[in-house]
């Protein structure tokens, strides 16, 4: 009499699936993180009449230490220009928008070097700012 | 004799914990991603050649200091330079002649010089930086 041998299956273990989702996504969330400049800080000035920003070719940010940063790269005033200029590319007039974030306590001294080099690059300059709170009325 | 009877545990099911966790990060990164950003676009053509021509005394011209704003000589208050900027501006047809120089004390805030760029713009001025370097900047 053949005894019938019993199949052994191999399964992959699929408890831990939740868990590596979850550890490549905190993977992911901090590699994008480094590449934007939301780590930086600043404050933004304040001012009536503003209007939605259109999305930007690139964002250059003066923190609250008066640094300059280029897409979240710390970079100097004299560098911006060049850089901005290989990002901006050939990329047609409308579509050469950059941000520029500049902290409410910056001088002259510190947001004009970087306003002549994003014009130097040819760059649509978008001054980011919060909108003025109206007055609450009685 | 009563016997005890022994109490059921309970334990809520913890297998979706993790999916769960996993649908809030991507709606709060959603949420991260579309908040808005609100400024004013200013256009910057390219910074012109040091040989650049300018009929500076034709222009005019605005100095922008911590505590004043001074219009061809006479030092205002914001909202005295909104008007007065506008009034300048009204009869000057060409664009050559609505060019105004600003010229910025080093220590000048960022909001003082937002302001008075913004009236420059709304009262149809092109707003030209003088820098300390002697590099003029045109802004529109």
């Amino acid at each position: 009499m053949k005894l019938p041998r019993k199949k052994l299956t191999a399964s992959v273990p699929t408890f831990a699936m939740g868990d590596i989702a979850f550890l490549l996504l905190i993977f992911f969330v901090i590699l994008a993180r480094a590449q934007d400049d939301s780590h930086i800080q600043w404050q933004p000035a304040r001012l009536k009449d503003v209007t939605m920003a259109a999305a930007p070719r690139a964002s250059v940010t003066i923190d609250t230490g008066y640094k300059t940063y280029l897409d979240g790269k710390e970079t100097s005033p004299a560098e911006l220009a060049a850089a901005l200029s290989k990002i901006l590319g050939d990329a047609p007039a409308g579509q050469r928008n950059v941000f520029l974030k500049v902290h409410r306590e910056a001088r002259a001294s510190h947001f004009e070097p970087v306003i002549a080099a994003i014009s130097e690059a040819g760059g649509d300059l978008i001054h980011i700012l919060e909108p003025e709170e109206k007055p609450a009325t009685p | 004799m009563k016997l005890k009877r022994g109490k059921m545990l309970v334990d809520p099911p913890d297998c979706a914990s993790s999916d769960i966790a996993f649908t809030l990060i991507i709606f709060f990164l959603v949420c991260a991603a579309v908040q808005p950003e609100t400024g004013m676009p200013q256009m910057l053509p390219k910074t012109e050649a040091k040989t650049e021509k300018r009929e500076q005394s034709q222009n005019i011209e605005v100095s922008i200091t911590p505590t004043s704003i001074v219009l061809n000589g006479s030092p205002l208050q914001l909202p005295e330079f909104a008007q007065r900027i506008a009034a300048a501006l009204k009869p000057k047809t060409r664009e050559a002649d609505r060019i105004v120089v600003v010229k910025s004390a080093p220590d000048t805030p960022y909001p003082t010089w937002v302001h008075v760029s913004q009236a420059i713009g709304q009262a149809g001025g092109i707003l030209t930086l003088e820098l300390e370097s002697e590099r003029t900047i045109n802004v529109k």
